[in-house]
């Protein structure tokens, strides 16, 4: 799904930020990123989305070699990978159930077909009785739960994580990664990028770890 | 790129588990498969008739999205009808001027027009020439080339003209004999300047006459006062419209600002720019919409305003005169190209944020 060779970031010519990366995740895998903060986490995953391109190196993405699209396929690429947010970035001026069907209306899904894919979403994250709420009238969880909503909407076939649950406590984390569990499982690629360390020990997933921009560690401990 | 759907098309060790959300979930998926965007894609490379169906639902999609968003940008300028009516009204006063130009030249023009018509040349005839033979000499010229219509005025009646004019029969009775020669008022066919000239010149050679008049220095300038016009007009026009666009480029770039997460949250998910750009095209539109309203509005009350002493200084004149107004082509014009201006000026300013995201 994901392949990574010998890539390489560099911000403002002299700074790593990652370097030599060499790594595969195969279609329907579940990977945890860890790291201090700093080590290259979100920058990978910016590099994965498409938000930078790397320096050095080649990035596949379902066999594709992300470097050669054209800034104008950029979009569609996009479309294909769910992206979930630390701060969830909903919109904070239409409902939840608006929030959510902005991929598809981004997409062009005709309205029908937009509603009944998300509340088939909202009902998967367990928020259907709350679709016509402000995303600030939820709690924190709850917003979390609305962003992934929002990330799967459109059966991505990629999800990515930018630190999901660095804003929940533990209880509300371990929920959230549940839900994350139960996407993987119908074989959605997740990738997690997190530094809750104890939280990922307990869900025996592979786990890449980072360290100033290089992979120091790729333990699967399945 | 799709996702293996042969994992929860099989029993998987997850309903094993025996965890009911994680069933109901996995049949939905299913069900839910054929629509996908994954699947449909797939079905578009595969023939061209399902790829002629996306065609026509994206097409109907990108309708519904363009009349959504004109739809939201006018709503949004509703909230704050303050802050837009000073935006249009800003944009009008700034289409106002050269319009009002525009107008003015315009009909300067038709006056043009009426004082080529009396572009007339006067042919003074010798002393030495009678009556009988001005009469034939106007009569030749009658069919000389170029020549529209002769008039002849006589010494006799010349003298009574000019007594007339000047209200000096008693000082002029004095004199013994009429000092005035006759002379022959030509129309020419062909009222160009150069022409006319022309035209002077060869009559001039004939026998009998002793000048030929024309005023056609005066006329000449006007002609170039109204080219001087017109350049002024469209140089104001340019340098104004380009004041639109600031103003239409600088209210979007705010609200652009004000949008800024919106913008970053939908690029992310796969947002095009054309998608991002869409509702500021429309706000752009629709200031420029209003701006050019507000505009035919201020033309229309000034032309009241200004029609009544307009007249009266025309009557004055003796002329026939009136005031222009806009008219339907005019509105129509002024309209399309204010909407324009701003569609024009929100295109530039969601540009330059845009290219200021795209990924390095």
């Amino acid at each position: 799904m994901i392949a990574f060779e010998h890539v390489g970031k560099r911000y403002g010519g002299r700074f790593d930020a990652l370097a030599g990366l060499d790594f595969r995740v195969e279609r329907g895998e579940m990977v945890f990123l860890t790291g201090h903060s700093g080590a290259g986490k979100s920058s990978l995953l910016k590099l994965i989305m498409l938000l930078e391109r790397p320096s050095r190196g080649r990035i596949l993405v379902a066999g594709h070699d992300i470097g050669r699209l054209h800034t104008s396929q950029v979009p569609y690429y996009r479309r294909q990978i769910g992206v979930v947010f630390q701060d969830h970035q909903l919109l904070t001026d239409r409902n939840i159930f608006h929030n959510v069907a902005l991929p598809l209306m981004i997409q062009g899904v005709p309205p029908r077909e937009q509603a009944r894919r998300v509340r088939a979403a909202l009902d998967k994250v367990g928020l259907l009785h709350r679709e016509k709420a402000l995303p600030i009238e939820l709690s924190g969880g709850e917003q979390q739960r609305v962003g992934i909503a929002r990330a799967v909407v459109n059966k991505p076939a990629l999800l990515l994580a930018d630190e999901p649950t660095g804003n929940l406590d533990p209880a509300l984390s371990a929920d959230i990664m549940r839900l994350f569990e139960d996407f993987n499982r119908i074989g959605t690629t997740v990738m997690i990028a997190s530094h809750d360390l104890a939280l990922i020990a307990r869900l025996h997933h592979r786990t890449l770890e980072l360290s100033d921009g290089r992979l120091i560690a790729d333990k699967d401990a399945r | 790129m799709s996702p293996p759907r042969s994992r929860n098309e099989s029993p998987s060790s997850s309903r094993e588990r025996g965890q009911p959300r994680a069933e109901t979930r996995t049949r939905k998926a299913a069900a839910q498969a054929p629509e996908s965007p994954e699947a449909a894609e797939r079905a578009a490379r595969k023939g061209a008739r399902s790829s002629r169906v996306s065609v026509e639902s994206r097409y109907r999609s990108w309708l519904r999205h363009h009349a959504a968003m004109a739809r939201d940008s006018a709503r949004r300028l509703l909230v704050a009808p303050i802050a837009s009516l000073l935006t249009m009204l800003a944009i009008a006063i700034a289409l106002t001027l050269p319009a009002a130009l525009w107008l003015a030249l315009d009909s300067a023009r038709l006056l043009d027009n009426e004082l080529n018509d009396s572009a007339q040349l006067t042919l003074y005839l010798e002393t030495s020439v009678d009556e009988s033979q001005a009469l034939t000499l106007s009569d030749s010229l009658r069919d000389a080339a170029g020549v529209g219509g002769v008039r002849l005025i006589t010494a006799a009646e010349g003298m009574q003209e000019f007594a007339q004019a000047l209200d000096l029969k008693r000082s002029l009775s004095l004199l013994d004999d009429n000092p005035l020669p006759a002379s022959i008022v030509i129309t020419p066919l062909d009222t160009t300047p150069e022409s006319v000239r022309a035209l002077a010149t060869r009559l001039e050679g004939e026998p009998g006459v002793a000048s030929a008049r024309l005023d056609l220095a005066w006329l000449e300038r006007l002609r170039q006062l109204g080219e001087l016009g017109q350049k002024v007009t469209l140089g104001l026009a340019l340098l104004f419209g380009l004041g639109v666009l600031l103003v239409v480029g600088n209210t979007i770039r705010l609200s652009v600002e004000s949008r800024r997460q919106e913008i970053e949250v939908v690029t992310l998910i796969g947002a095009t720019h054309a998608f991002v750009r869409r509702p500021f095209l429309y706000s752009g539109a629709w200031y420029g919409l209003g701006g050019g309203l507000l505009a035919c509005g201020i033309l229309a009350l000034g032309g009241n305003w200004l029609a009544a002493p307009v007249t009266a200084l025309v009557q004055s004149y003796g002329g026939n005169y009136v005031l222009p107004a806009l008219g339907v082509a005019g509105g129509a014009t002024l309209l399309f190209s204010s909407t324009i201006l701003g569609w024009i000026g929100a295109w530039i300013a969601v540009g330059r944020h845009l290219a200021s995201i795209s990924p390095r």
